[in-house]
């Protein structure tokens, strides 16, 4: 399968894709370099807005019907 | 309503699958190879199509641009055959998908700007200039021709995506508004059917010249480099 699609493609392709067309292979690195920063800056986004949500929560902080629980033992 | 306007422009996936590759894929099946001296009439019509598109669009370009001549003719039959099937009741038109567009956008045109700085260095940078400029103005504009410059690829990728977008959901909006008024007032429905027929008209128009607008402008920029 291999052979046959560098005989149908690669073969008749070759001048254009090693020649005619570097300039739009660099296009193509600079538009995967824009995906990426995108990407990433759209992860770093989302993880600073969990994190933000996380501690808005109260994570660790106790409420004060916890200490009415414990200390009043009526309660 | 709201969340069904815009479910067809979403990506299409089967039993959780993704089949986007495959819808794009599509139209290459459209246009066989050309195997024989005389084709049958299909492959014929494709290959007259083909010439008479090629002579008009590389008439313009030198020995250096013509290299191009095989990247510009299957833009413009991609983009031009994926928004004809797009036309199709409840199919997904890649060309919706700004992600998409920009990916053809982006390559293409920096394609042309780094053929136009490493053959003709001077006329590249010279682009940046207008000719016959004031003395004061000059800063400002070599300002605005870098914006306008790279303001190219968005605007290419943009065109695309708002056209075919906004003709898919008038065609949805419209069909909606005939289906609905059928119940209310027959006279009205036909009125509003018929423009519906007028607007897929026009939206076959669209999807065409849309394609040949967008392989004209690269065509265009690559020969300002070349």
């Amino acid at each position: 399968m291999l052979q046959n699609l560098v005989k149908s493609v690669w073969v008749p392709m070759k001048p254009y894709y090693t020649q005619a067309y570097q300039e739009i292979w660099l296009g193509m690195g600079l538009m995967s370099l824009i995906v990426y920063k995108i990407r990433s800056a759209d992860k770093r986004s989302k993880a600073l807005k969990g994190k933000i949500f996380a501690s808005s929560k109260g994570g660790g902080q106790k409420t004060p019907s916890y200490f009415l629980r414990t200390r009043c033992p009526m309660a | 309503m709201n969340e069904n306007l815009f479910a067809s422009f979403a990506a299409p996936s089967m039993m959780g699958l993704p089949i986007v590759v495959l819808i794009v894929m599509f139209p290459s099946i459209l246009f066989p190879t050309p195997s024989r001296l005389i084709n049958n009439r299909l492959i014929s019509i494709q290959q007259w199509l083909i010439q008479l598109t090629s002579k008009q669009m590389l008439a313009i370009h030198n020995q250096k641009g013509r290299t191009w001549a095989l990247m510009l003719m299957s833009l413009i039959l991609f983009i031009g055959s994926t928004n004809l099937l797009g036309l199709l009741p409840h199919s997904f038109t890649p060309t919706t998908q700004l992600s998409m567009n920009l990916g053809m956008a982006i390559p293409l045109w920096a394609g042309t700007v780094i053929t136009g700085f490493r053959y003709k260095t001077k006329a590249s940078l010279a682009h940046f200039l207008p000719q016959g400029t004031p003395l004061p103005l000059i800063p400002m504009l070599v300002i605005i021709e870098t914006i306008s410059l790279f303001i190219q690829p968005m605007a290419l990728a943009v065109r695309l995506t708002a056209n075919i977008t906004a003709g898919h959901l008038l065609i949805h909006l419209i069909g909606g508004a005939t289906l609905a008024l059928i119940n209310i007032s027959a006279t009205t429905a036909f009125i509003t059917f018929i423009i519906l027929i007028l607007l897929t008209i026009l939206e076959f128009a669209v999807a065409l010249i849309q394609a040949y607008v967008f392989t004209l402008l690269v065509s265009l920029y690559l020969h300002d480099n070349t």
